[in-house]
């Protein structure tokens, strides 16, 4: 059972997870990829949906049902300036990885927590190869300088 | 209930007094004399009982401190075999940043357990070593292995990897909520380093993720293997191909109750 405490933040993180499936499915069809970038971003979108559905299952009625839409228009404002989309992805990647590990801070239950350590490491390693496409400086794929959002 | 007839009841009773009188013939001919000793060779050894050991947050951050010491040993040995040349200068450049980040994070935890009153741990896990790098590396350097260079790129992967799962695995073991969330800051960084290693070993974008050898079946290795972090086993192929095209592989797995670093554990560097 979870606190009221997780539950807050888990809705938190479930409607940012949704928010960064919706930009990463704005970008996964663009005619300027080739084959292998598109491949590269419908696995990377397939992740959020696993995440945002996983975090859906332990929320239940208290699921999140709509994306963080200040998130959404800025990231996806942004990505329709750009010729490319790596840099963004990169940023959204590298705050979603500085966003969860803030929550971990605050979460009750080890056993989320665990879970949500889970999908950091990956998003880690998103961003780690999304910065080795626009970049190859070593600390644009180690250094993560994003600030966490917090939850309103 | 069974009904038995006379005649059956005769004969299960002389069938019970033979079995009684072979079995009475069988000890007398053995010769065994009851003397109330057990027969015994040697003497068993004392046995000294282990320290009492509990898993604390502490033992879990030095723990995660030794393993960063295995990691800079690891990148300490590739440089020394001055291997890493050619198309692998690069991975010299990396092996350097990596170390540094190795030696911060190592710093950081060792802090956080000196926080909670333990000491600081600066020795690479002696079991991790003895069990998985010093094999691993005698593997790499023996004659005849036709790629050294890469299979000690390999070796850093599968050591990022396992530094990686003990960070996210230490996040459901620890009690405090900061920790975890210290715990995984270091953590991320592991898994982009394994990430940065993964494309080395397996470059370009159909290596990030998850495929598998057309020859074999057996997972090639990807950068992104997965949606979610795995705590699975670790496998590493090195050394001279056998006849069948098969190596040698080792399993690497995060540190378990036999090679945490409780408090009683003395580094001795």
């Amino acid at each position: 059972m979870l606190s009221d405490n997780d539950i807050n933040l888990l809705a938190f993180t479930q409607s940012l997870e949704l928010t960064t499936r919706d930009l990463y499915l704005t970008v996964v069809g663009l005619k300027t990829l080739s084959e292998q970038e598109g491949a590269l971003l419908a696995q990377f979108h397939s992740h959020h949906v696993a995440y945002e559905q996983s975090l859906n299952g332990l929320l239940g009625k208290n699921a999140a049902t709509a994306r963080n839409e200040k998130v959404f228009i800025d990231f996806s404002s942004k990505l329709s300036k750009s010729s490319t989309p790596w840099a963004q992805l990169l940023e959204i990647e590298n705050i979603l990885v500085a966003t969860h590990a803030k929550t971990i801070e605050s979460i009750e239950s080890a056993k989320v927590a665990a879970l949500m350590a889970s999908i950091v490491t990956v998003e880690a390693r998103h961003a780690a190869i999304l910065a080795t496409l626009t970049t190859s400086d070593l600390s644009a794929a180690l250094d993560n300088k994003a600030i966490a959002l917090v939850a309103s | 209930m069974i009904a038995l007839s006379r005649r059956e009841l005769l004969r299960l009773s002389g069938l019970s007094l033979a079995s009684g009188l072979v079995i009475a013939a069988c000890g007398k001919q053995s010769g065994l004399v009851d003397d109330n000793a057990i027969a015994s060779l040697g003497q068993a050894p004392k046995i000294t009982p282990l320290a009492e050991a509990e898993v604390t947050d502490a033992v879990l951050l030095r723990t995660a401190a030794s393993l960063e010491y295995n990691a800079i040993e690891t990148y300490m040995t590739a440089l020394d075999l001055g291997i890493l040349t050619g198309d692998l200068a690069k991975v010299a450049e990396m092996a350097k940043r990596f170390t540094a980040d190795h030696q911060q994070h190592a710093d950081a935890v060792n802090a956080l357990a000196v926080k909670l009153g333990a000491k600081e741990y600066t020795c690479s896990n002696t079991r991790i070593k003895d069990l998985y790098l010093a094999p691993a590396i005698k593997i790499i350097t023996e004659d005849g292995n036709p790629n050294p260079a890469m299979d000690i790129v390999a070796l850093a992967h599968a050591v990022e990897n396992l530094a990686a799962e003990t960070y996210q695995s230490v996040v459901g073991l620890l009690t405090d909520p900061i920790l975890r969330a210290d715990a995984i800051r270091i953590g991320q960084q592991e898994a982009r380093h394994a990430a940065l290693l993964a494309q080395i070993l397996n470059p370009g974008l159909q290596g990030v993720g998850p495929t598998s050898n057309e020859q074999t079946g057996k997972p090639n290795i990807a950068a992104v293997p997965s949606a979610f972090g795995s705590l699975a086993n670790i496998q590493l192929a090195i050394g001279k191909p056998k006849p069948d095209g098969s190596r040698i592989t080792l399993i690497l797995e995060t540190p378990s109750l036999n090679s945490l670093i409780y408090d009683s554990v003395v580094c001795q560097a």
